[in-house]
């Protein structure tokens, strides 16, 4: 423990210094962008693409992450490595996928879908695609949110990073200021004829079927919409209705599938050196007294919590670079209520402080620190958690 | 196991949103500049008018791919320019048009196309009225003098810069007309 302080401590000051003479030296605005030195990678690819009718795009994002419990050992993990490839086909048709890398050795494919440009503002596309619930589910790029990890709740109730096989509009009304999102996508998977996928302490991540040879019964149907015509704020509002697939055979047996109803609200505040943001998510699930009694499992009725966070920029706003210090409370339970099958877990209602830091050594490329104390509703369950990462997308 | 029902709600909801496909690659080019027509009528409240190509010349950049500028003419008289510009989002790139009076302030930006789904919140033409009535000598700054948009930083970023570029290069060539 006193070795990672000491580590932690001579990394970081190594780069203050750096944010200090860069404060220093640096008085670029976003103007100077323009000059040649000052381009970074995703910059220098579309300028590759862009301006022609087709081409390929290439990009990514990554995390290298340390965690470090103050009770427990500590954990260094590339935690995703995505790759991004897209193909512009002509001026309506785009194809853009996401190869993901989780922990080095699993592989898996985070989008992979059809854009079909049918006018200015309104967009077909088919493929496998994010559910768009709440900011993150969205937005999940390392130098787009504080904090080494998500906000937790963001894994546990919404569940990131959330994507299906389906099909939907998307597109904007620019009089309004207003984006809308709605798709048909398959749903969880709550049995395999196994076992129930679903269970209490991570209620409907488990379910997730990613595209891979994923089973449908059901549509589900998910949809958001984006307010943001008040100067500085934006506003998401999602939802998501349906139910659970089960394999062929189990599909008949009650208990097998429960329904999924799910309610997003989202802010974002940004204003100067100062910006906020948080999240509520709501999810009902229903018949799932039938689903615990087949599979003795132990899943909530509802799930739901909220987080809010803020941060200000340390550095002057003309500088290109920015040290955001910021303080995020979280609160979320996935038992936040339970039918009568089983009974409420305290260890399931979970509440999290997070304070640090988000130090962006250019637009594009993010190094963080933070401390976290979580406790459950259980007694004595306090524990605190370091956190060190370096993120970048390009 | 598929319910029937949800077989037809689906090529059902497919079907009705195939009526809204354009069918000619080069409608886009002409409801373009049917688009540009529409702004300037509304802008200079002027039916009638006619648009010549500016002796005007600035150079490109990796946030201005391409661009023209051309002259409104109203009666013969010069009424203003209109700028069309192509800067990058994040995977494709979009265009925009600037109409100036004839010194260089601007009247109306807005968006004519913006071809991929992610940024496109920057066509907001609440957002977009802060370009209105800044002069070349203004240099705009992302998240202080133009508001940023939450899960839109990298299209905001790129039409700013993309507008100071255009401001700076037009001021020299006001200053090299004034000499």
């Amino acid at each position: 423990m006193r070795n990672f302080l000491t580590f932690f401590s001579f990394i970081f000051s190594g780069f203050f210094l750096q944010a200090q003479q860069g404060q220093a030296s640096a008085t670029t605005t976003v103007d100077s962008l323009v000059s040649a030195q000052q381009i970074n990678g995703y910059q220098r690819i579309l300028n590759n693409l862009s301006g022609i009718p087709q081409g390929v795009t290439i990009g990514g994002y990554g995390e290298i992450l340390y965690n470090q419990p103050t009770n427990l050992t500590g954990e260094l993990d590339v935690q995703r490595l995505v790759m991004l490839f897209g193909y512009k086909f002509d001026d309506r048709v785009q194809f853009v996928t996401e190869i993901e890398f989780e922990h080095v050795k699993e592989v898996y494919v985070e989008q992979a879908f059809v854009n079909y440009s049918v006018a200015n503002g309104l967009n077909i596309r088919a493929g496998l695609m994010l559910v768009p619930m709440g900011i993150i589910a969205e937005f999940h790029e390392p130098t787009t949110f504080n904090g080494v990890e998500r906000p937790s709740m963001d894994k546990y109730i919404v569940p990131t990073t959330w994507r299906e096989i389906g099909i939907g509009v998307a597109g904007r009304v620019d009089a309004l200021s207003f984006r809308y999102q709605a798709y048909l996508f398959n749903g969880f998977l709550s049995h395999d004829g196994q076992e129930g996928k679903l269970i209490g302490s991570s209620g409907l991540r488990g379910g997730r079927q990613k595209g891979a040879e994923s089973v449908v019964d059901q549509f589900n149907l998910s949809a958001k919409f984006d307010y943001y015509g008040i100067p500085n704020l934006r506003l998401g509002l999602s939802g998501y209705s349906g139910r659970t697939q089960a394999v062929d055979g189990q599909n008949a047996i009650p208990g097998s599938d429960i329904g999924v109803a799910m309610l997003g609200l989202d802010a974002r505040f940004k204003w100067q050196n100062l910006s906020a943001r948080g999240q509520f998510v709501h999810a009902s699930l229903s018949d799932t007294d039938a689903y615990n009694t087949l599979t003795g499992r132990d899943l909530g009725s509802a799930l739901g919590g909220f987080y809010v966070e803020t941060a200000y920029n340390i550095l002057p706003l003309a500088n290109r670079q920015r040290l955001d210090a910021f303080v995020r409370y979280e609160s979320y339970d996935t038992h936040k209520n339970v039918g009568t099958s089983i009974v409420k877990n305290p260890a399931f209602d979970r509440e999290e402080w997070t304070l640090g830091l988000s130090y962006h050594m250019s637009i594009g490329t993010v190094f963080k620190v933070d401390y976290q104390s979580k406790k459950t509703g259980l007694a004595d369950s306090q524990f605190g958690q370091f956190n060190v990462g370096v993120g970048v997308w390009f | 196991m598929l319910r029937t029902t949800n077989i037809i709600f689906f090529f059902l909801g497919f079907f009705l949103l195939s009526f809204g496909l354009p069918l000619n690659e080069n409608s886009l080019a002409k409801r373009i500049e049917k688009k540009i027509n529409k702004e300037i009528t509304a802008v200079f409240s002027a039916a009638d008018f006619t648009l010549e190509t500016s002796s005007i010349q600035i150079e490109s950049n990796q946030f201005l791919l391409a661009h023209s500028i051309r002259e409104i003419k109203v009666e013969g008289q010069l009424a203003g320019y209109a700028f069309t510009g192509t800067a990058p989002s994040k995977t494709d790139s979009f265009d925009y048009l600037i109409l100036f009076d004839p010194t260089f302030t601007i009247k109306k930006a807005t968006v004519l196309v913006y071809r991929e789904d992610y940024g496109g919140e920057i066509s907001s033409k609440r957002w977009l009225s802060q370009f209105v009535k800044k002069q070349t000598g203004v240099s705009f700054i992302y998240g202080d003098t133009i508001s940023a948009i939450s899960g839109a930083t990298i299209s905001v970023q790129s039409m700013t810069a993309s507008v100071n570029h255009v401001f700076s290069s037009l001021k020299d060539v006001q200053s090299t007309i004034g000499q």
